[in-house]
């Protein structure tokens, strides 16, 4: 985009007198439904974690609470270090990220095609709606004992879990964002000529797109809630093992550590896809 | 007795139990004429529309163009809504573009210089590279002008294009479509409420009844104003006294609960 489109919604009258300028206002911070630069977020957002931080270590040293309950971050941190070295963390973090990913892909690979049938005819929906609804309310820990007696306790069953743990969930999600696309794009291609197949891919699949990346986002978040419960019940690496073996033992550092690692992942995971959405779909 | 240019033969519509259009519907459309359907909201405008865009199919009756009974939709007969007109990922000189993705005739080479060439028309070259959502509603909706123009649409079928847009930007879009309609002598069905915008574009105003639609008037504007629409018109006498002809028949129409 080279030429600047020009500001027709500009008032005419507004040259002479501009409009207060609120954000040159130290209060403007807290203006009802105020904007925030992007850089001021991030500083506010950093500088609230380093205080919490900060008063958790401060209250771990002044002895307020019992360090085998609420160890302090420099404890935690360190725990963490000597995890690295010594009990292969980064290892572990790979296998669980490796996993879920797996199981992701898996359930988004069959959730998107069967979300969009089942908003594109509605008999497919008719069909399906019930059934996605009865299992996606089924906790999924109630499904561990089933699934081992299906899986055994190998890879297989981690990755089912996880995979019943999204998929219904973004099925539903998908179906939603193709409900959304409004009708005008969809026959404004049919009346320039495109068939089904046509409308479905270059408009519909395209309208909905920057919706269906945000659901698969936050639904990869969900995947990681669910690796935890696969990783305790029935496992030998991942971090949910290390978290459940610390446990046993009550290091609570490590304890400590391994829920951080996962906190680290899923920010930094977060982040990056936000950061792609935004880059990919500029139009918004 | 020659076939006339599109056709509405004993048109009715009925929505499960909702008749829209009730009585059969007949009328005659020539090539290259500027029709508007005028009348209360509700009364089926939209949905004759769309009949004729292949969108909805007849319950009764048949709409013809050229003889050839409306079947579902294709390029021949182009949609400008009036939300959601453009596509908004693309940018405007794709959205043009796209308006010809399904035409095989046509070479990409011809394709670009049909695409400039609309954009040009309808004054969007300068903003080709921009995406819709960082133009006026008013530039959006000759987006869609231009793509269904590119696309080689015969008749232009526009339900309230303008509803969004402010008066001033209405007015000099309704110059803008009169002069692109004479100039690349295109059939325009087109609806509104606004009784001025309607006697300002048409040919003819056909004035409908309240639900179930029924055709109340049909007047020819072009033999008491002229075919060419300069914005003077719209101060000059014989326009006011037309406008307030068709207010008061719109009136009668919406009937007394309006
Ligand atoms: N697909 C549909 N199913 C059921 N009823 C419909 C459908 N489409 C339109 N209707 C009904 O048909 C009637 C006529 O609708 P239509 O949109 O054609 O009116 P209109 O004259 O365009 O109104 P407006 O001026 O408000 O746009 C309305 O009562 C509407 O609710
Ligand atoms: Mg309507």
């Amino acid at each position: 985009m080279s030429e600047a489109p020009p500001s027709m919604a500009a008032n005419p009258a507004g040259r002479s007198a501009p409009a207060p300028r609120r954000t040159s206002r130290p209060s403007s911070l807290w203006a009802f439904r105020g904007a925030l630069s992007r850089r001021m977020q991030a500083a506010v957002g950093v500088g609230t974690s380093l205080l919490l931080l900060l008063a958790w270590e401060a209250a771990a040293r002044a002895g307020l609470v019992n360090s085998t309950f609420l160890p302090s971050p420099v404890a935690v941190l360190n725990a963490m270090l000597l995890m690295v070295q010594k009990q292969n963390l980064l290892w572990h973090a790979g296998v669980s990220t490796l996993r879920v990913w797996t199981a992701f892909a898996l359930a988004a690979a069959m959730a998107v095609p069967v979300g969009i049938l089942m908003s594109s005819y509605r008999v497919v929906g008719a069909a399906l709606e019930p059934i996605i609804d009865f299992i996606r309310y089924l906790p999924v820990p109630a499904l561990v004992p089933l699934s081992i007696i299906w899986f055994g306790v190998g890879e297989s069953t981690k990755l089912y879990l996880l995979w019943l743990g999204t998929f219904f969930q973004l099925v539903l999600l998908v179906a939603d964002d193709m409900r959304r696309v409004p009708q005008e794009y969809v026959e404004i291609a049919y009346t320039l000529g495109a068939r089904t197949p046509q409308v479905l891919r270059d408009v519909a699949f395209r309208a909905m797109l920057p919706g269906l990346v945000d659901n698969l986002r936050i639904t990869l978040g969900w995947c990681w809630t669910y690796l935890i419960i696969a990783e305790i019940v029935a496992a030998d690496s991942g971090i949910g093992f290390v978290i459940w073996t610390a446990r046993r033992y009550m290091k609570t550092p490590e304890v400590m550590a391994g829920v951080v690692v996962i906190g680290i992942i899923g920010l930094v995971t977060d982040q990056l896809l936000r950061a792609a959405h935004r880059r990919a779909f500029r139009y918004l | 007795m020659t076939e006339p240019y599109l056709a509405f033969d004993g048109v009715t519509k009925r929505f499960g139990a909702l008749d829209v259009v009730g009585q059969p519907f007949d009328l005659t459309v020539a090539r290259n004429e500027f029709i508007v359907f005028l009348g209360p909201s509700g009364c089926g405008k939209t949905t004759l529309m769309r009949m004729v865009g292949g969108l909805d199919t007849p319950t009764g009756g048949d709409i013809r163009l050229e003889g050839v009974p409306v079947g579902g939709p294709d390029h021949r007969r182009g949609m400008v809504f009036q939300s959601y007109s453009s596509f908004p990922w693309l940018t405007v000189a794709e959205n043009v573009l796209f308006g010809m993705r399904y035409r095989t005739d046509l070479t990409e080479q011809q394709k670009r210089a049909r695409r400039d060439h609309y954009l040009d028309l309808v004054g969007l070259y300068e903003f080709s590279d921009a995406y819709p959502n960082k133009v006026s509603g008013g530039m959006r909706q000759r987006v869609a002008i231009a793509r269904t123009l590119a696309a080689g649409s015969e008749v232009l079928l526009m339900d309230e294009p303008f509803g969004a847009l402010d008066a001033q930007r209405r007015e000099k879009l309704q110059v803008e479509l009169r002069g692109i309609q004479r100039r690349d002598t295109k059939t325009v069905v087109f609806v509104t409420h606004d009784v001025e915008e309607a006697v300002f574009l048409a040919d003819r105003v056909i004035v409908f009844s309240k639900r179930p639609a029924r055709l109340v008037a049909d007047i020819d504007v072009t033999a008491q104003l002229g075919a060419e629409r300069p914005l003077e018109l719209r101060d000059s006498p014989e326009f006011f006294r037309l406008r307030n002809a068709v207010l008061k028949l719109l009136r009668e129409a919406a009937g007394d609960d309006e």
